[in-house]
């Protein structure tokens, strides 16, 4: 490999992540349940619109965000369902939903659109409407319900999580983890357990272990890894003040704190996949 | 090489004017000159390779910004930009420029009117004569007057009402315009027609799925197997090479029993007639959404001490497939990235899916993710060096089906796990990797260019674009303006090499400094 990894020492990860700490609120950080595996929520104020207008929205919706969020807004190739979206949820006729048009998320692969305010006063009428319809539905066509992921065995799980699998290396149930399946539930707890991604923005402080560079002086800065590429890393400290270094002259410790994960990811079968999954439901 | 002597200016002037345009044509098709990069591949093998070597290994990382060109939308360039008689046209979905290659100046835009369909990208334009051709949105193909951006003719290459859209950049083989369309939200047959350049009269259509209900089809049931990426082509046993799409219903794989051939395949056809010659299926009943439309690279090398015909494609499904262009037949299969999903590969040299890894409701963890081990981002081949050099992913997906999802477009759910990017060197007569140069988590977007020099030109997850040396994959140079989502050209005019790569929605120029003295007025 031409890319330096710096190997995170076994006994660093065991002091920082054993016990995980609670999932916190606020600054919008992961959700502790999967839109796809619960209810959508309610519109908090029921709005309507023109049939023109919701018409006018269809169409325009289609053609600049259906092949991503679906033509019918309930997903798509890459982009969430924004029937069950909390943001949709809580718009009024585009307060929230107009901005986030026009700013788009870059960093999770929306673009910006520049669109005349007409057109996006229309898909926010569309993306309501189909809200609306979409909560009459009895099921949904994507959705994945907690029920469906009910194939493990939890003792199974609880031996495999101890032994073949290596789990209990980094992680003991005690702490917050002993209630990780109070706190996460269906499609969200198995993802979560399958790569617990910590690099958006927002992301719950903590959660994994600190990324440690060292500079030529000697001197150590501590932090959130913010980005790493081949040639710069940036880290946010613990008063959120982004510091970028050249890879080059520093040295790293903890800048691939997930990689435990991402080797367990070639080593599940279903069943062992399915019955830690089982186990860690049970813990509550 | 370069010189301020006015005699020399004089002459370069005067023989611009005599040769007139620089014509594409059915000829020059078949051997590009070094300053044009007429098509979407640059020529017809799509091995992405020049034999430009002004810029080295040892000079490139002296490469200097010779201009920009902002196209100022919002969407990123997903296109290559095609260079013909001086002049770049680069084109985002209903927007086409038309730039001076030596300044960045725009000479014309043309922006199609508002339409319904799908704008999630485009690929890039064609040219033939004076016209550039251009797909639509709801899938119409448009004939420009290069000179000024007048539209000449519009046909509609499939109903966009039904579902199609198009992305592609046209194929020209001789008096054939080649296109695709895309359209897998709904269970339509796969599509690709040809026109006549000169008047956009349908020529031919080949479906790689039979319309749903026609007697004796083989695709069981399937539909699907969209031609959304550019071919190649073979002017020697006169056949044009093309990857299909996934089959739908997309991740419901219940109802369509069989292999539903010809989807995720690579078909062989008759340029004049659309009729199939051989096909090669690269994902047998595709459940994972796995396109095999990734570039066939045509390459007339050795294959194990024996001269051959190859066909090479490092296939979204993880699998790298060397096949005899002659007649399909498989050489080499191998995997260049995190795989799980088969019980081995069958005499034919596919793929056996695994029927534990179908879309499940209780969720099946299956690599490669839906995005794939690799997608439309272009490889290279380095025929000197033997290398397959390739933007590839190992990623990991969770994927659902039960029978609420239905039987009609996605029918199923399936969820990102996570995603590690590498490109990657593969060595094409074992399949083994001689490199794998880390370009962060996620998946990337950037193609890959070679040249006979030795470097390799791509782009990173974050927004580097990079020079890498051919042989070992280390890197040369690097400039952060933007994530690069198209793969870059290379081109010499006036003498000085070019190397052309997008960042963003803006196009940026690199080339060698001039020598000081070349720089004074």
């Amino acid at each position: 490999m031409i890319h330096r990894t710096l190997v995170l020492e076994l006994a660093v990860l065991i002091l920082v992540i054993s016990p995980l700490p609670a999932q916190q609120g606020g600054r919008g950080g992961p959700p502790a349940q999967s839109p796809a595996s619960r209810l959508p929520p309610k519109t908090v104020t029921p709005q309507t619109y023109p049939a023109d207008q919701i018409q006018a929205g269809e169409s325009r919706f289609i053609s600049q965000c259906g092949f991503c969020h679906g033509r019918d807004a309930q997903g798509g190739e890459s982009g969430p369902d924004l029937t069950r979206s909390p943001l949709v949820a809580g718009d009024v006729r585009g307060d929230k939903l107009t901005p986030l048009i026009l700013a788009g998320r870059p960093a999770a692969g929306m673009p910006a659109f520049s669109l005349p305010s007409a057109d996006i006063d229309a898909i926010v009428a569309f993306i309501h409407d189909a809200k609306t319809k979409t909560e009459s539905e009895k099921g949904n066509r994507r959705s994945v319900d907690v029920e469906d992921l009910q194939t493990g065995n939890a003792e199974a799980g609880k031996q495999y999580f101890n032994g073949a699998g290596g789990c209990a290396k980094c992680h003991s149930v005690r702490g917050s983890f002993a209630t990780v399946g109070a706190r996460f539930q269906g499609l969200a707890l198995m993802q979560r357990m399958l790569y617990p991604r910590n690099r958006a923005p927002g992301a719950t402080p903590g959660l994994l272990p600190a990324t440690v560079v060292t500079n030529a002086n000697g001197q150590t800065i501590s932090g959130r890894l913010a980005y790493r590429d081949e040639f710069t890393i940036t880290i946010v400290d613990a008063n959120e003040w982004s510091h970028s270094f050249p890879v080059a002259t520093v040295k790293i410790e903890g800048d691939d704190p997930l990689r435990e994960h991402t080797e367990q990811l070639g080593k599940y079968t279903e069943k062992d996949m399915h019955d830690v999954f089982a186990y860690l439901q049970s813990l509550k | 090489m370069l010189t301020s002597s006015p005699k020399l200016i004089f002459a370069i002037c005067c023989s611009v004017t005599v040769a007139a345009a620089q014509s594409v044509d059915p000829a020059m098709l078949l051997n590009p000159p070094v300053d044009s990069w007429p098509t979407f591949h640059g020529d017809y093998s799509g091995q992405r390779h020049s034999k430009l070597t002004q810029i080295t290994p040892a000079s490139v990382h002296q490469m200097t910004l010779a201009w920009a060109f902002p196209t100022n939308q919002t969407q990123s360039i997903k296109a290559s930009p095609i260079l013909v008689n001086g002049v770049i046209y680069i084109t985002t979905p209903d927007n086409i420029w038309a730039i001076d290659a030596r300044t960045a100046r725009q000479l014309w835009k043309y922006t199609y009117p508002m339409n319904d369909g799908f704008h999630i990208g485009h690929r890039g334009a064609a040219v033939y004569k004076d016209s550039v051709f251009l797909t639509t949105p709801d899938a119409h193909l448009l004939a420009l007057d290069a000179r000024d951006g007048k539209v000449k003719w519009n046909v509609v290459i499939a109903d966009s009402k039904r579902g199609f859209w198009s992305t592609m950049a046209p194929l020209l083989i001789r008096n054939h315009l080649i296109v695709g369309v895309s359209g897998d939200f709904d269970n339509l047959p796969g599509t690709l027609r040809s026109f006549d350049p000169d008047t956009g009269k349908p020529q031919w259509t080949f479906n790689s799925t039979p319309p749903v209900g026609t007697p004796g089809s083989i695709s069981g049931g399937s539909t699907g197997g969209q031609m959304w990426m550019t071919g190649t082509f073979d002017p020697g046993l006169n056949l044009l090479y093309v990857g299909t799409g996934n089959p739908t219903p997309v991740l419901n794989g219940v109802a369509r029993a069989g292999d539903n051939p010809w989807t995720c395949s690579i078909v062989a056809l008759d340029p004049d007639t659309g009729k199939l010659a051989w096909g090669f299926q690269a994902s047998p009943h595709d459940t994972h959404d796995w396109d095999a439309v990734e570039i066939p690279v045509l390459a007339d090398v050795d294959f194990q001490g024996t001269p051959r015909k190859l066909l090479l494609q490092a296939s979204r499904n993880g699998h790298f497939f060397v096949l005899d262009r002659t007649n399909g037949k498989s050489l080499l299969t191998t995997t260049f990235a995190a795989v799980n999903w088969t019980k081995g590969i069958d005499s034919q040299g596919r793929p056996i899916p695994n029927p534990e890894k179908e879309p499940h409701r209780d969720g099946r963890l299956v690599a490669p993710n839906e995005t794939g081990a690799t997608n439309f981002r272009q490889p290279s081949f380095d025929p000197v060096a033997g290398l397959f050099v390739v933007s590839a992913a190992d990623g990991y997906g969770l994927y659902f089906f039960k029978d609420d999802h239905g039987a009609y477009g996605w029918a199923g759910a399936d969820y990102d796990v996570t995603s590690h990017a590498a490109i990657r060197a593969i060595d094409y007569q074992t399949g083994k990797i001689r490199w794998s140069h880390d370009i962060g988590e996620g998946t990337g977007a950037a193609g890959v260019l070679t040249t006979a020099s030795g470097l390799t030109f791509t782009g990173d997850v974050g927004g580097n674009a990079l020079a890498l040396r051919t042989s070992d994959g280390a890197t040369l140079w690097h400039a952060t303006f933007g994530r690069m989502n198209n793969a870059p050209i290379t081109y010499e005019l006036d003498g000085r090499q070019y190397v052309v790569m997008a960042g963003g929605s803006s196009l940026y120029a690199w080339t060698l400094p001039l020598p000081a003295a070349a720089q004074r007025p």
